[in-house]
């Protein structure tokens, strides 16, 4: 049998300053040519474990280190942070941190530019880098034009261009829309086919990555608690109905397909031919729509296409060009952020953009200091019991910017509940959750709408928008293309060839229905 | 196109510098300008310096003015544009310009204003000493406009480099001119992300802008560091800082125009000087 190309033995791992070690007695081979997916909880240690598999562990990121990690029996402990490149090659979740040059062509050169090769040899691994994953026509573009897609593309490609045995890439599609998250998966099973490499990837989106994996890894608290082929992955920690085709259950809710009647209830919000823009020209246009009390609305979209823009319209973070935002029939569209923030809670997706205070507890009291007319007392009473509820009680003295990802977004969630604003407009709210805390995060979404609360959900999980959200806004490029229920919404993008927002297993249903349709 | 918002953050970052220093951008183009080699127009820069400080009078500053201006019409930007965007170079020349005619009392008089207790005069001496400075001015900073609006600072960076400056200091320049456009779009998304907890960041006061400083400074610094990190890493894995020197793909070798340039501008200026000193 071949040689690994990974041998990971009796790993271990604790960060300096910390008592809980991110790995606990690891074990793991990767062969030659396989295809490896690791997956498990936000801080289960699997980002951990491919820095250790880079190099990058122990020399970058102090702490204590035991066991052994060998890539092609080269023990890691013996080179320096970045010792390995031209075997290893390394790809992390944000497109825009990664780059380091202005134009494609450089950063493909970079790396093997820095290995001092001859400038005819770079050329050429330029040209089969950007080949490989589909992007020789972005050679001399500058890489503030491309899209996340391309982006990322880039950075695989410039990987490449170090002719590694080993490509790593940590959360790849974390920062990406479902379309440019379609064009990576598709990049990867291409190198997959066609490149004699090897090929780890941590992710937690599994559904349309395990077709192209080999095998599935699970961790959990710093240990691997299951490595398999991936046909079984009910374990994974995205709750099965937002993955598993066979138990989708559109409509179930009672929330997806029971819209409710424009005439029974006063919308709470609404949008009156809403135009934006920036100065060199219009982001929104001609956007149109009520959303009443008690209603989960899913905002989808391409990376681009307007939903920042909108929901800091809404907000009046940006001013709009014309048209109005009303809230319960009163035109809002003068009023300022912080007047408009006393009813509309918001979260950004990168919850560091909002993180301040020095613990979690002055962090979650923040908002309600400015927002609510509360005594402290009740404040301080509605914060812990809102900490406790999010498991979030232990961090109360602890500085915000400790917690994992997923903690940060449970936090600025809290810091909006505190307040009870009655409109909550949520960026990307569930990611980074394991599935005990899923169900917390939509059992307090759920209750808000079942208290005459509206919540507005960025979301680009399909299935998540279909079990959870009575209708769907869908922008693309500034326009409001569908604005409908769930089930009408996913009609309509089939229609519009958005295969990629359907949820996994919609689309043959779709089809047979618009064959009905067409045939009435 | 009438959405262009998928190009949003590209053109953010096009004008990035641009708002930090107004004006004070590369100019995309084709002319014979662009097209010369950074260093060989880093080297012209420095001769019509030269030229402009070694020039006493002020005809010579205005041959050198004209010159300025036919450099620009040659980089495609012509004279309105240098008007346009060193509009405040041309404000501030004129102050200095009234401040030398009222303090400078030599040569023979040209113009006087009698107001009473207020006496105003223009005198010859006056009135050349201050176009004099004045066309000093505007020519060095018109010149050194120019450079900036016509050399794409990328592929100066990486010609210091293969002209020998350390490519750590090289890469400095490349990922600040790569990042300050990222960093100025997180500044926005903090400032809303805070203005959404109901602090107040808008209008102007001296107490604003303290609250300014303290709730943007942190999460700024946070997330500039979170970028440090992921670049770090992606640098360093591409084998970056392994080795004391690196090769660069891309040749940038002097052009025929490069030589001519080389040679002709100098010999120019230099024929200036005698003729002018």
């Amino acid at each position: 049998m071949a040689k690994p190309v990974v041998s990971i033995v009796d790993l271990s791992f604790t960060y300096r300053g910390s008592e809980i070690p991110a790995l606990n007695k690891v074990d793991l081979q990767v062969n030659p040519g396989e295809f490896l997916t690791i997956t498990g909880a936000s801080g289960c240690g699997k980002s951990t474990l491919v820095l250790c598999v880079a190099g990058f562990i122990p020399y970058a990121f102090p702490g204590k280190m035991e066991g052994l990690v060998q890539v092609l029996g080269k023990d890691t402990k013996d080179y320096p942070a970045g010792g390995l490149s031209g075997i290893v090659g390394l790809v992390q979740q944000d497109p825009e941190a990664q780059l380091c040059t202005l134009r494609v062509s450089d950063e493909v050169a970079f790396g093997p530019e820095n290995l001092c090769m001859p400038p005819e040899e770079i050329n050429e691994r330029v040209d089969f880098a950007l080949e490989a994953v589909g992007a020789a026509k972005l050679r001399n573009r500058q890489i503030h034009t491309l899209s996340g897609g391309e982006k990322q593309r880039v950075a695989i490609a410039s990987v490449l261009a170090m002719k590694p045995l080993l490509v790593v890439l940590d959360e790849p599609t974390a920062s990406l829309d479902p379309r440019c998250t379609r064009e990576v998966l598709e990049v990867l099973n291409r190198l997959r086919r066609e490149q004699p490499l090897s090929i780890i990837v941590v992710e937690h989106r599994l559904e349309k990555l395990l077709p192209i994996t080999d095998r599935l890894v699970t961790m959990e608290k710093g240990k691997i608690t299951a490595d398999r082929a991936p046909g079984d992955y009910r374990k994974t920690y995205i709750p099965p109905r937002m993955c598993l085709p066979e138990q989708m259950c559109f409509g179930d809710t009672g929330g997806s397909s029971a819209v409710p009647e424009p005439r029974q209830n006063r919308p709470i919000l609404s949008v009156e031919n809403l135009r934006v823009g920036y100065e060199d020209g219009d982001v929104l246009a001609a956007v149109n729509f009520d959303l009443y009390p008690g209603e989960t609305v899913a905002v989808m979209g391409d990376n681009g296409s307007g939903k920042t823009t909108l929901v800091s319209a809404l907000l009046g973070m940006v001013k709009p060009r014309e048209g109005r935002v009303l809230y319960k029939g009163t035109d809002i569209t003068g009023l300022k952020v912080t007047r408009r923030a006393r009813d509309m809670g918001l979260t950004f997706q990168n919850p560091n953009h909002q993180l301040f205070e020095s613990t979690v507890f002055k962090e979650a009291s923040l908002p309600s200091f400015f927002l609510s007319d509360k005594p402290a007392g009740e404040t301080e009473r509605v914060v812990d019991t809102l900490l406790e509820r999010f498991e979030l009680l232990e961090y109360r003295q602890k500085n915000p910017f400790t917690l994992s990802l997923g903690e940060k977004k449970r936090l600025t969630l809290v810091s909006v509940l505190a307040y009870t604003p009655e409109i909550l407009i949520l960026d990307e709210p569930l990611v980074g959750q394991d599935r005990k805390r899923l169900h917390l995060l939509l059992q307090a979404l759920r209750e808000h709408a079942g208290q005459g609360g509206l919540t507005l959900m960025v979301c680009h999980e399909p299935a998540l928008a279909a079990s959870h959200c009575r209708r769907i806004l869908f922008l693309d490029n500034g326009r409001l293309v569908v604005y409908a229920g769930v089930q009408e919404a996913w009609r309509e993008l089939a229609r519009l060839g958005r295969e990629e927002y359907l949820p996994p297993g919609y689309l043959p249903a779709v089809k047979e229905n618009g064959d009905r349709n067409d045939v009435s | 196109m009438m959405f262009p918002n998928r190009g949003k953050r590209g053109s953010f970052s096009s004008t990035g510098l641009k708002g930090l220093f107004p004006g004070l951008t590369y100019v995309e183009g084709a002319s014979l300008l662009h097209h010369l080699h950074p260093l060989v127009k880093l080297v012209l820069l420095i001769c019509f310096t030269l030229a402009v400080f070694t020039s006493p009078s002020w005809q010579g500053g205005l041959v050198l003015f004209c010159l300025l201006l036919l450099s620009y019409r040659m980089g495609g930007l012509g004279p309105g544009f240098f008007v346009r965007k060193l509009r405040f170079i041309f404000i501030f020349g004129l102050m200095i310009l009234l401040v030398q005619i009222l303090w400078t009392r030599e040569g023979y008089l040209l113009w006087q204003l009698d107001l009473g207790r207020l006496h105003l005069a223009v005198w010859s001496g006056g009135l050349c000493d201050g176009l004099g400075v004045v066309l000093r001015f505007i020519n060095v900073i018109g010149s050194s406009y120019l450079f900036v609006a016509t050399t794409d600072p990328n592929r100066l960076a990486y010609a210091l480099m293969k002209a020998g400056l350390p490519y750590r200091a090289g890469f400095m320049l490349i990922t600040a001119m790569r990042f300050i456009p990222l960093f100025r779009l997180e500044l926005a998304l903090v400032k809303n992300a805070q203005m959404a907890k109901g602090i107040e960041l808008e209008g102007l006061s001296p107490r604003l802008l303290i609250r300014v400083v303290k709730y943007l400074l942190v999460p700024l610094v946070v997330s500039a560091l979170s970028k440090v990190d992921f670049l770090t890493m992606s640098m360093e894995s591409r084998a970056f800082g392994l080795y004391p020197t690196r090769s660069y793909v891309s040749a940038q070798a002097l052009s025929g125009k490069d030589k001519i340039a080389l040679v002709s501008i100098p010999l120019g200026l230099l024929l200036f000087y005698c003729i002018f000193s």
